[in-house]
């Protein structure tokens, strides 16, 4: 008995005094990376392809590209045919890349590596730059700290808009000045993990620069004179300030292709549904009347025509006959079926007169809100599939299919936007290191060139229309058409002035265009009172209709 | 292992009252069992008095009584108490019976201390080893179904899929919430990271590790409810704890061999509730009226997932695949339904179980050896599953004293192929019920194209005519065949697991027991696709190699002795537990390039670029020591306390130990009190608890998660959870009481118990606006408190010498309720999915289930107060449930969980027939389908072509008139939800419309009101769309409630007949050496009926999920999505030979 309990005391004991350290060791996670220690080269492409990924994606084939009337789809595709957009807009991505652009800057400071930290600036600065674009208010300087801990880093204030645009333009400045020395005094840049630009400072610092243009234009109207000096700042000092000069600065980041994670959007080789993420994605009519009233070159590089194109003809005696790869409508059987030729004028007084629209052209595109349907059956589709092809409407250019190619790349900003914000400054008289004409026929020049199709430049800008008038609509409208794939600054531009002009049919949610993105459910449910705060600086306008001030119809402070 | 330890207790208990009794008459005698054995250790009292013996080991006794007329009172675990009045006799011999229900029942309870049940202060539910073995099930679990108060049993599919027992609710927020199982002593991983999806949408699920165990070789099982009866299992029995006894070689006499073989056959009844009316299509067009494709027909649009194109049966001509005679020339045919082509599909299942046992017993050793297979064919074509387990269970008496005993068990499980599930994408069964009935699937078996075998899979595909004459081939689709045959997910589980044990007896009064238990396992899946499935065109191979042990090394001290009236029991000791896991994966990547040659399915075979491979491991330790105590006096009250304290590695150092105690008391008032003789037990009890729980390891620090390569680049990122480095033990409180009443010679029980449990400082995951940084926070808070009640009533109405007869009822009502979160949180979600979730407040019970919300006039003073709001093009408006649940009106459906359950277990014999029934009823709660929201959205099922309001006999007036008679049914919100006039037809109540310039009986329109407020907040009616002038129409094919998950969730109440059997018992056949023999018929889980009656059984509605609560992998409870297999009515055979 007692040599037993001795036994038992020992082995309590033992247990006791061995197990702590034995157990500290046995938790110490062996899975995976220590954030404290990482090295920020392994978070460099993280970042960078969450950032471009995600903003040309939505600007290719989300709802901005609906809006702006680049694309339709030709099923699921309300949130681009009909602006029936999520009431949830969920920015969550945004600060998930938020933290990790955080991280990897806290991590580049503490070992003292300013090109990182200049990156990791320059991401943050836009994205942030992107949450004002489009919900308006946000948490900023109280955002992303929930580490700390208290009730605010929690919960954030949203700061106002104003706010954000003003600070992430001192970002900017200051990943400027981190990114101002040669490449060579720099520490530990991977070349490779730079999937952008290589690991050159000079381009990034570049970007750094244009895309404070981008912001001080957005605030052009707003804060005309702030915006002014911003611009003039940049252009007066182009050693201290260096923008993109060529179209080899472009922020268009290239695709691996290995698979659907690292390629293409929607391509047709990794993707699966059968290739009907492709076929679905379709002309809109609102860019083709643009893109052809100018014979514009960059149609043919972006879209196909159709594949049988319908003509109103006394030809056959038939009312409605494919003969050789068209097909024949009698004007007769037109008036008949109570069917109207597309007018890009008179197609919304056709719609809501009844009317079923019939497009005869070679490119053709499902003008925006204008079927109650999915769009599928549209132009007298014969095979109406939710979204299937259309043999009547212009599906993307087969290049689009590929998983990666030469001219695939996601776009963040370029060099033709460069000069078409220039030409802006220059039109409202501001000192922009150029004429107005100069600068617009520059930008209009290195998109024919980023799309392969410099040699027609010289006809196309000899065109009246295309010829500068000197009016902005100009400036926007070919700002726009530059702007393919890169939707979101379409749409900023479109609210800021009007530009381009676009029609809208009355089937959408609204018989108007939205202006921004609603809050999201997880923002709105877990951080409720300083959501509602925000809300209430938002003024509503006619279109808000049952919303209340939240809604995608309402105006933030850039646009009161 | 449990006779080991009575006789020690017996032995020692002799030992201590043999000696200083003073005598008077002295009676000498034997007592001896029912079967012939001699007890030792049977207790005799002499009743009215304090005096006692027990027998010696050959069952001998010798007893001084106060005189000759006094009375004795026999007593032994598992047999029935006897009173015997001396009359004068001094020798006696005496034979008790076996007791099967009742008072003197012996359980096994924690640690594997055998007790009687009577002197529990706790509930433990017991199912003996031959209620499991009645019915096979492939699934031990699945065999406890409704057999034990406060246990919930659900199954994500068929055959094979994970199976989840829930004891008394849910009481963790971010576990499974599973049970432990105690196998012999050896704690049982039953992991639930049993789903894998290699190849897109290829989710299988390989079924939950504890299926291993073979039900042929259990001799019982107690189910360890409440924290009191678990509490000396630490940390992981918070959930409950599941006990099982496997049989040994005790009772053996002799060499004795038992041969089963078990065969079920089941055939699929009930399928879906999909219409054979409709086409693919998205309008039912005519030949006179449809788009002009400049063919002279109609084509068929198979990749069009509707079902709304032209009318079957009905003679009309359209091209439709295969399209093409026998001249290779597209023909067009008579579009023709296909009503029979679910029922086609599925073959017929064969589940047979044979095994075999040895076993034999003499003084020195005993052993059972046994051996079991089972091979599945399951009823989706090329489907299987198959199981084989060798056990040897020995005791070898080394001396008098001490004791060796050993388990060891071997099982290897595997399946050729799991078909995928809970998916779109891989899953056959989505596959065929999506195959649209004019297509007919005797057009689908070969499902190779000709001359494409290995590349390219037959499969129903639209054909796209050119214009100039050629056409191409667009939209595949997969074929269900296919799927079956050549996407295959196989896996092979290796187990070993067991122990060693050696009891030592000191003394009759002090013994020790040390034991080494050990549980590994080895389990491969291998995923192998062939090219042309449409997730994956080229092929998809994948590899994961699973490794997990378990180890424990445990000891017991265990004193006992007697004191006149008290009896007392007390042991101490402790356990080390360690576990690692490993996984390593190797695999094509998800929607990548495939394999580098169709068909070789190797890791060499995948392009390096194209390739993805992970590995990971866990370790994890807790020490723990801990003591127990129990006191008797009388045999009428017993009290039990038991303390215990945890060292777990999981948790930061500071808050790494965590002590927690219990105590239970039980009164048998019949022992107190005289209650005369119809009363047989009458027991009040009551026990209180406390459970602390630790967590999974590496919950306190975050590493950096990998995003994946980007062509050659490592893409790191931070974790989006903020983990608490200062974690705290979870823990939980409960008490419970009850009572057991036993009448009329134990014909009529009753067992009742009322528990209330507090589960504190959750470790929950809680979400964080994403403007924070994070995802989610994990905290240690929150109190989550869980009551319910349990009620057993049995009985057994006739007994005699032919007939017996007995009936048990069992009734669960269990209700969480989440009483406090952090602060600043109000609700967690379980979750998010169909457009609402599973969403609980602060203040609500667990399991409710939210929705978007219809947008309804909401000015009071309107005339249209309540009606819906359209807009101008006729639509309605919904406002996401994440806005409704903050605009402080949530919008709460339904709740997953039931409001009672109720089991019934019937048994009837006669002579040497059984008839054994047990049937569940389950009241209450609601799922949502998510297969019917697809199907439906896609205008599938009967059910939606019914439900939409037919009126297009009435003027649009008339319809108007109608609506605004029947406000409360159409209109107002207390009405049907999601009312929609109209229908696809003329004769399924269909409107004129027009569209497109063609113009069809499709029209639909929703009864609203369109309108806007004004500054005051009036609502201003702009138009009522009520089918009158102006109404706009909208067709039938746009107009399902897709942003509602009300329009999917269903009402889950469901009676099901769990099992039916009919057994009979052959003659003695002992001139061939058979002891005994039996033959049965049998059936199981039959679906009697369901409220929702759409095919689809409730107890399916739970998926296994992996990132639920942002932790692992747990159940989404309430919602299914495809888990689809058809009812089916098994006939099984069972054979069962003793030599």
């Amino acid at each position: 008995m007692k040599t037993l309990s001795k036994i038992f005391l020992v082995f309590a004991v033992i247990a006791l005094f061995s197990c702590d350290e034995h157990l500290t060791e046995l938790n110490v996670n062996p899975n995976g990376v220590d954030p404290s220690t990482v090295n920020p080269n392994l978070m460099v492409p993280t970042i960078i392809t969450a950032k471009w990924q995600g903003y040309s994606d939505a600007a290719y084939q989300g709802g901005v590209a609906g809006v702006m009337q680049y694309v339709q789809k030709s099923g699921w595709g309300n949130e681009l045919n009909k602006y029936a957009w999520n009431s949830d807009q969920d920015w969550s991505g945004h600060y998930n890349l938020l933290r990790d652009a955080q991280h990897l800057y806290n991590r580049s400071v503490e070992e003292g590596m300013e090109f990182h930290q200049g990156l990791a600036l320059v991401v943050r600065a836009q994205t942030f730059g992107m949450i004002a674009d489009v919900w308006g208010d946000a948490p900023y300087s109280k955002a992303l700290n929930a580490l700390n801990g208290g009730q605010e880093d929690l919960f954030p204030p949203f700061d106002t808009q104003e706010a954000i645009y003003k600070g992430i333009i001192e970002e900017l400045k200051k990943a400027n000045t981190l990114l101002s020395k040669p490449a060579g005094d720099y520490k530990e840049i991977s070349a490779s993990a730079d999937v952008l630009y290589g690991g050159n400072p000079a381009k990034w610092r570049k970007l750094a620069n244009t895309l404070m243009l981008r912001y001080y234009m957005r605030l052009s109207v707003k804060l005309p004179a702030y915006a002014k000096a911003g611009i003039e700042e940049i252009m007066s000092k182009p050693n201290e300030y260096p923008i993109f000069s060529s179209n080899d600065d472009d922020a268009a980041m290239s695709f691996v292709g290995s698979s659907n994670a690292d390629s293409w959007y929607a391509n047709v080789t990794y993707s699966g549904n059968g290739g009907s993420d492709f076929t679905r994605i379709q002309l809109c009519a609102g860019f083709r009347d643009v893109l052809v009233d100018y014979n514009d070159p960059r149609l043919d590089v972006w879209f196909n025509p159709v594949k049988v194109q319908i003509k109103i003809s006394t030809e056959h005696t038939e009312n409605d006959v494919v003969v050789d790869g068209v097909r024949y409508l009698r004007p007769e059987y037109l008036v008949e079926k109570n069917w109207v030729i597309y007018n890009k004028n008179t197609w919304v007084a056709d719609v809501n007169a009844g009317k079923t629209i019939i497009d005869t052209s070679e490119f053709v595109g499902l003008p925006i809100a204008s079927t109650t349907g999915d769009g599928s059956a549209w132009n007298l589709n014969p095979n109406p599939i939710q979204g299937g092809p259309n043999v009547h409407n212009s599906a993307l250019d087969d290049i689009y299919k590929a998983a990666k190619g030469s001219l695939l790349k996601a776009r963040l900003i370029s060099y033709a936007e460069t000069c078409f914000i220039l030409a802006e400054a220059a039109q409202r008289g501001w000192s922009a290191g150029g004429s107005q004409k100069e600068w617009y026929e520059k930008g209009v020049k290195a998109s024919f060139d980023t799309w392969g199709v410099g040699s027609s430049y010289s006809a196309y800008i000899a065109q009246p229309g295309v010829a500068y008038d000197g009016s902005l609509k100009q400036i926007i409208t070919q700002k726009w058409i530059a702007n393919w794939t890169v939707a979101w600054e379409s749409w900023a531009d479109w609210r800021r002035t009007g530009f381009p002009v676009l029609t809208v049919g009355p089937k959408g949610t609204r018989e108007a265009m939205p202006l921004r993105y609603e809050y999201g459910g997880n923002e709105i449910s877990r951080n409720k009172d300083n959501y509602l705060s925000a809300v209430e600086r938002l003024v509503e306008t006619p279109f808000t209709a049952t919303d209340g001030k939240d809604s995608s119809w309402s105006k933030f402070w850039l646009l009161q | 292992m449990k006779k080991g330890i009575l006789r020690t207790l017996f032995f020692g208990l002799f030992s201590l009252l043999a000696v200083g009794l003073y005598a008077q008459v002295s009676v000498k005698g034997t007592v001896k069992s029912d079967a012939g054995e001699l007890l030792p250790g049977v207790s005799i009292v002499v009743k009215g008095t304090n005096t006692g013996v027990i027998t010696d080991i050959d069952g001998n006794f010798s007893i001084s009584a106060p005189n000759a007329q006094s009375t004795l009172v026999f007593s032994f675990v598992g047999m029935k108490t006897q009173e015997l009045p001396l009359n004068g006799q001094t020798s006696l011999n005496v034979i008790l019976e076996t007791s099967t229900i009742g008072v003197d029942e012996v359980v096994v309870t924690a640690l594997g201390i055998s007790r009687e049940k009577k002197s529990l202060g706790y509930s433990v539910g017991e199912v003996q080893g031959e209620e499991l073995t009645r019915v096979a099930q492939e699934n031990v679990l699945n065999s406890m179904a409704g057999k034990v108060a406060g246990v919930q049993i659900s199954q994500t599919g068929a055959t094979g899929s994970s199976v989840s027992m829930v004891i008394r609710g849910a009481s963790s927020l971010t576990s499974d919430n599973q049970p432990l199982f105690v196998v012999d002593g050896v704690p049982m991983k039953n992991t639930l990271n049993n789903v894998t999806n290699i190849g897109s949408g290829n989710l299988a699920d390989y079924g939950n590790a504890i299926s291993d165990l073979s039900a042929e070789n259990i001799e019982s099982v107690s189910v360890l409810k409440g924290p009191s009866a678990a509490a000396l299992y630490g940390s992981r029995a918070g959930n409950g704890v599941v006990l099982i006894t496997t049989k040994s070689g005790k009772k053996s006499k002799g060499l004795g061999v038992s041969i089963t073989s078990n065969t079920v056959i089941e055939s699929p009844y009930k399928f879906l509730d999909k219409h054979t009316r409709f086409a693919n299509g998205q309008r039912p067009f005519t030949q006179d009226n449809r788009p002009n494709n400049g063919l002279d027909y109609y084509v068929v649009p198979v990749g069009d997932s509707y079902w709304v194109g032209p009318e079957m049966d009905k003679g009309m001509l359209a091209y439709q695949w295969p399209y093409f005679n026998e001249n290779g020339v597209p023909e067009a045919t008579p579009i023709v339904s296909h009503p029979d082509n679910w029922k086609e599909f599925f073959q017929t299942g064969v589940t047979s179980t044979n095994g075999f046992s040895l076993s034999n017993s003499n003084e020195k050793v005993n052993y059972r050896l046994s051996y079991e297979n089972m091979m599945n064919q399951g009823i989706i074509p090329n489907s299987d599953l198959h199981k084989n387990t060798i056990s040897l269970n020995s005791e070898f008496k080394i001396t008098k004293n001490v004791v060796f005993s050993s388990s060891l068990n071997f099982a290897t499980s595997g399946a050729d192929n799991r078909p995928a599930t809970a998916e779109r994408g891989a899953n056959p069964l989505q596959a065929l019920y999506d195959i649209n009935p004019h297509i007919d699937i005797e057009d689908l078996k070969n499902y190779w194209e000709p001359g494409k075998e290995g590349i390219q899979q037959n499969s129903p595909y639209t054909l796209e005519f050119n214009s100039d004459g050629t056409y191409s081939k667009v939209d595949r689709i997969n074929n269900p065949y296919f799927l079956a045959y050549e996407v295959n997910n196989s896996f092979r589980r290796d187990r070993v697991y067991g122990n060693a044990k050696l009891d030592i007896n000191f003394t009759p009064e002090l013994s020790l027991m040390l034991r080494y238990n050990h549980d590994q396992f080895n389990e491969k899946r291998e995923t192998k696709i062939a090219p042309s499935y449409t997730g994956d065109t080229k092929g998809v191979y994948g590899l994961v190699n699973m490794y997990t042990i378990e180890q424990n090394a445990d000891f017991l001290l265990a004193y006992k002795k007697t004191i006149n009236e008290f009896n007392i029991n007390a042991s101490a000791g402790g356990n080390y537990m360690y576990s690692y896991a490993d996984n390593n994966t190797a695999q094509t990547k998800n929607g990548g390039s495939g394999l580098i040659v169709p068909g070789v399915y190797t890791l060499g075979n995948i392009a390096p670029s194209n390739l993805v491979y992970s590995s990971g491991s866990s370790q994890k330790a807790i020490y723990s020591l801990y003591a127990l105590a129990s006191l008797g006096w009388k045999d009428a009250i017993y009290l039990d306390v038991t303390a215990r304290n945890d060292w777990s590695s999981t948790l930061p150092a500071e808050n790494r130990s965590y002590f927690y105690t219990s105590a239970s008391l039980s009164m048998l008032l019949n022992n107190m009190i005289d209650m005369g003789s119809n009363i047989s037990l009458a027991k009040i009890r009551g026990g209180w608890a406390m459970v602390g729980n630790d967590t999974d390891p590496y919950k306190l620090m975050a590493v950096m998660g990998n995003a994946g390569a980007w062509g050659n680049e490592t893409r790191l990122t931070t974790s989006g959870t903020m983990l608490l480095p200062d974690l705290k033990p979870e823990i939980q409180t409960s008490w419970e009481i009850g009572g057991d009443l036993n009448m009329f010679n134990d014909r009529l029980r009753f067992e009742g118990t009322y528990y209330e449990s507090e589960n504190e400082n959750q470790i929950l995951n809680i979400g964080l606006p994403p403007s924070s940084g994070y995802v989610s926070k994990q905290i240690n808070a929150g109190l989550i408190s869980s009551k319910g009640v349990e009620l057993s009533v049995g009985g057994t109405p006739i007994t005699n010498k032919d007939w017996n007869w007995d009936v048990n009822f069992v009734y669960t009502k269990n209700r969480t309720k989440i009483e406090e979160l952090a602060e600043g949180f109000t609700y967690i979600d379980l979750w998010t999915d169909a457009k609402g979730g599973a969403v609980t407040r602060v203040g609500d019970e667990i399991g409710q289930i939210v929705d978007a919300q219809m947008v309804r006039v909401d000015d009071p003073t309107s005339p249209y107060h309540g009606w819906p709001i359209i807009d101008d093009e006729g639509w309605d408006d919904s406002e996401g449930w994440q806005t409704a649940l903050n605009n402080g009106t949530p919008n709460v459906i339904g709740n997953f969980n039931p409001d009672f359950t109720i089991g019934f277990q019937t048994g009837l014999s006669y002579k040497k027939w059984t008839l054994n029934a047990s049937i569940d009823w389950r009241v209450g709660g609601q799922f949502v389908s998510q297969t019917y929201r697809y199907g439906e959205s896609d205008l599938h099922t009967n059910r939606w072509m019914e439900r939409t309001v037919k009126l297009n006999n009435m003027s649009g007036a008339e319809m108007a008139q109608y609506l605004k008679d029947h406000a409360d049914q159409y209109l107002l919100p207390g009405g049907e939800f999601y009312v929609v006039v109209g229908g696809p037809t003329a004769d399924m109540g269909g409107l004129e419309h027009t569209e497109d310039g063609i113009t069809l009986n499709d029209g639909v329109f929703m009864p609203g009101v369109e309108g806007y407020y004004d500054d005051n907040g009036k609502f201003v009616m702009v138009a009522e769309h009520l089918g009158d002038e102006g109404t706009p129409l909208i067709r039938y094919q746009d107009f399902y409630g897709w942003s509602y998950t009300q329009t999917a969730t269903f009402d889950a109440d469901f009676i099901k007949l769990r099992e039916l059997s009919l057994s009979y018992q052959l003659p003695s056949m002992k001139a061939i050496g058979i002891q005994n023999a039996s033959i049965a018929i049998y059936s199981r889980n039959i679906v009697l009926w369901t409220k929702a009656g759409i095919g689809i059984d409730p107890e399916t509605a739970f998926q296994a999920s992996s990132g639920v609560q942002k932790s692992g992998i747990q159940f989404k409870q309430g919602i299914e999505r495809y888990n689809v297999s058809p009812w089916t009515i098994p006939v099984g055979f069972k054979l069962n030979f003793n030599f």
